[in-house]
């Protein structure tokens, strides 16, 4: 089966110049009693069916209190979706809001976007340029490009992506506290620094909300629920 | 036969010609009903077998969680490899397999890894509109190939054949279906063997359903046939055999640089499958296979109970041969299968999918699943009795 003529004249372009595989972390990091047992509690109850499409309802409603009560922003649990990691929101969001042949804006590190990117067919830059249709940001940018591109997004209609997940730094500000661009910003978020290996993440609000939720089934329907409830016991214990 | 009824609301009517779309708007309006029997969607209410959660906990307990590589547990990867080449005939080693967030990923990646802007897939109609969203994403265009109610819905090397044409890439084969439950019997699978080596096609084929095939009938892996395993994308899960839709496992297996690719592809698009959850399925395929036999028992007895139904009802229907659905031709009411289902939900209290879910053309039939205990079944049938002998024109 390694003689594989027929499909090696096949591989579709857009895989070709993805990065190569990394190893695995080899480390097996400490996930804390209480979130093993809430999930062992949830596998009991048999939570080993789908679950909601956008996620179970507990974690979403924690996610919107979260957001409003860190950054102030409103975003309804309906506009919530649990993802696989915060690699599949980046993608999700990317490859729905963002044409083939369009430019997203990032003026910081661009590494987690460029794989989606480049699969979709889009480019990714670092200065305005007329296609541009997105701008990502992350707290880790300088707050005053940061700030002088969202005046840009408003004037261009951008969408925002707003991504909070690996920041270093956790600052209240937040794109979606200016009214005018709210509806255009996409925030994400994971638990990918603390439960890695149970791929949780999340992307929370924007008028494309409902958009993003049927884009994440049509890839993975839902997302793990046993993950999902020891998220959900991890956010609440660890996460004021 | 057109959709009259002005009582529909808004958000089943709005999303009316986007099968998966219908679907989930029905879902939700179910879900805003007391006392609703869902036969909708396909997810086993069965539970997933003691032994794989007892081995998900003691992974959970001994901190077995951090991230795997993109392609899977190594160990999961050789147990899968292991349990297609024994159950399925496929020529394949570890290298030839990975892991993936259930099995509607892998054709995800699959299609992501195969197919560019213009190729086209030859499809099965009617088909499972999910994987719609994959193939448009990737610029494929999907050509439809006839099955028939006579037939049992199997799938005609003469058919597919007939649809191909000099942009044709791929044909994708769900076996046993969904909707149709139908199965590509063996002797077919040969003759389309023979057609995608002559036209150079890829298959991509889902046997997800494979594991729950009903007597007489068995289940026959297209990529097992000499010269196929170089040309075929073999898609499965643990979801339905196993009861585990909640816990995202799947498997692919293919030839070595097609894994390569998707890996690839998945290191972008999901990661890793979480690693509780590849625990849990190397516990599946590597534990006792009682509970596989033992749940097809039971499917067998309803599929028995809700084929009677039918029958009182008057609806016609393809053997069903495999998965977890019966596919039932409704044209005796006289009504659109998409009004049929809002009827039934509204007045009946019992969700059923329209055919019109599973492709434009199927106004008359509807997709019924044997996902509940038999009295529930049997109520579900009195439920909807009375609604039919109401509005059949």
């Amino acid at each position: 089966m390694n003689t594989v003529k027929t499909l090696s004249r096949s591989l579709a372009s857009r895989v070709a110049r993805l990065d190569a595989l990394p190893a695995p972390p080899q480390d097996e990091p400490e996930v804390l009693s209480n979130v093993v047992e809430a999930a062992v509690a949830a596998l009991a109850r048999g939570e080993t069916h789908y679950t909601d499409r956008p996620g179970i309802p507990e974690f979403r409603a924690w996610v919107a209190d979260h957001l409003a009560e860190r950054y102030n922003v409103l975003v309804d649990p309906s506009e919530v979706t649990v993802t696989c990691g915060s690699t599949e929101a980046r993608f999700v969001t990317m490859t729905l809001l963002v044409e083939a042949g369009g430019a997203v804006l990032c003026p910081g590190d661009s590494s987690r976007i460029r794989g989606a990117l480049h699969i979709l067919g889009a480019d990714v830059v670092d200065s305005i340029q007329d296609d541009i249709s997105l701008l990502y940001i992350t707290p880790d940018d300088y707050r005053e490009t940061a700030i002088e591109l969202l005046q840009r997004a408003e004037d261009a209609n951008w969408w925002i992506v707003y991504d909070l997940s690996f920041a270093k730094s956790a600052p209240p500000f937040h794109p979606a506290q200016n009214e005018k661009l709210a509806s255009r910003v996409v925030t994400i978020d994971s638990l990918s620094a603390d439960l890695a290996g149970w791929r949780l993440g999340w992307m929370a609000g924007s008028a494309a909300a409902l958009r993003l939720r049927a884009g994440k089934q049509a890839i993975t329907i839902c997302t793990t629920a046993v993950s999902q409830w020891a998220g959900l016991e991890f956010l609440k214990a660890n996460v004021s | 036969m057109s959709l009259v009824n002005p009582n529909i609301p808004e958000s089943v009517r709005a999303v009316a010609s986007d099968g998966t779309q219908l679907r989930y708007a029905l879902m939700e309006m179910a879900r805003g009903m007391d006392d609703v029997i869902t036969l909708g969607r396909g997810d086993p209410d069965l539970p997933t077998p003691s032994h794989i959660v007892d081995a998900a906990n003691r992974a959970m307990r001994e901190g077995r969680t951090g991230l795997t590589a993109a392609q899977g547990l190594p160990q999961l990867r050789r147990a899968i490899a292991d349990h297609m080449r024994e159950h399925k005939g496929l020529p394949v080693a570890a290298g030839n397999v990975m892991v993936t967030t259930g099995g509607q990923e892998g054709l995800f990646l699959a299609i992501q890894a195969l197919i560019e802007p213009g190729d086209e897939i030859l499809v099965p109609d009617p088909r499972y509109t999910s994987y719609d969203d994959a193939i448009r994403r990737a610029g494929g265009i999907m050509v439809m190939v006839p099955t028939d109610r006579e037939d049992a819905f199997n799938l005609e090397a003469e058919a597919v054949e007939a649809a191909i044409t000099p942009a044709s890439k791929a044909l994708l084969i769900v076996t046993p279906s969904n909707p149709t439950a139908g199965i590509v019997t063996e002797d077919r699978l040969r003759a389309i063997a023979d057609v995608c080596i002559r036209h150079n096609l890829i298959v991509i084929v889902d046997e997800i359903y494979s594991r729950i095939i009903y007597a007489p009938w068995r289940h026959f892996s297209i990529g097992s046939l000499p010269g196929m395993a170089e040309r075929t994308i073999t898609l499965d899960a643990f979801s339905k055999a196993y009861a585990m839709t909640g816990w995202r496992c799947g498997y692919v297996a293919a030839p070595e640089n097609v894994i390569e690719a998707m890996a690839r592809v998945k290191q972008v698009t999901t990661g890793p499958v979480a690693t509780v959850s590849q625990w849990a399925g190397l516990a599946a395929i590597t534990g006792p296979q009682d509970c596989v036999n033992e749940y097809l028992k039971i499917y067998t007895e309803r599929r028995a109970v809700l084929l009677d139904g039918l029958d009182r009802m008057g609806f016609a229907y393809g053997e069903p041969r495999g998965g977890l659905f019966v596919w039932a031709d409704s044209s005796s009411t006289g009504i659109h299968a998409t009004e049929l289902s809002y009827l039934l939900l509204k007045e009946g209290r019992v969700l059923i999918f329209p055919g019109t879910a599973f492709g434009e053309n199927w106004r008359e039939y509807v997709r019924i699943t044997l996902l509940e205990p038999i009295e529930t079944l049997r109520t579900a049938v009195e439920r909807m009795l009375p609604v039919l002998e109401r509005y059949r024109v």
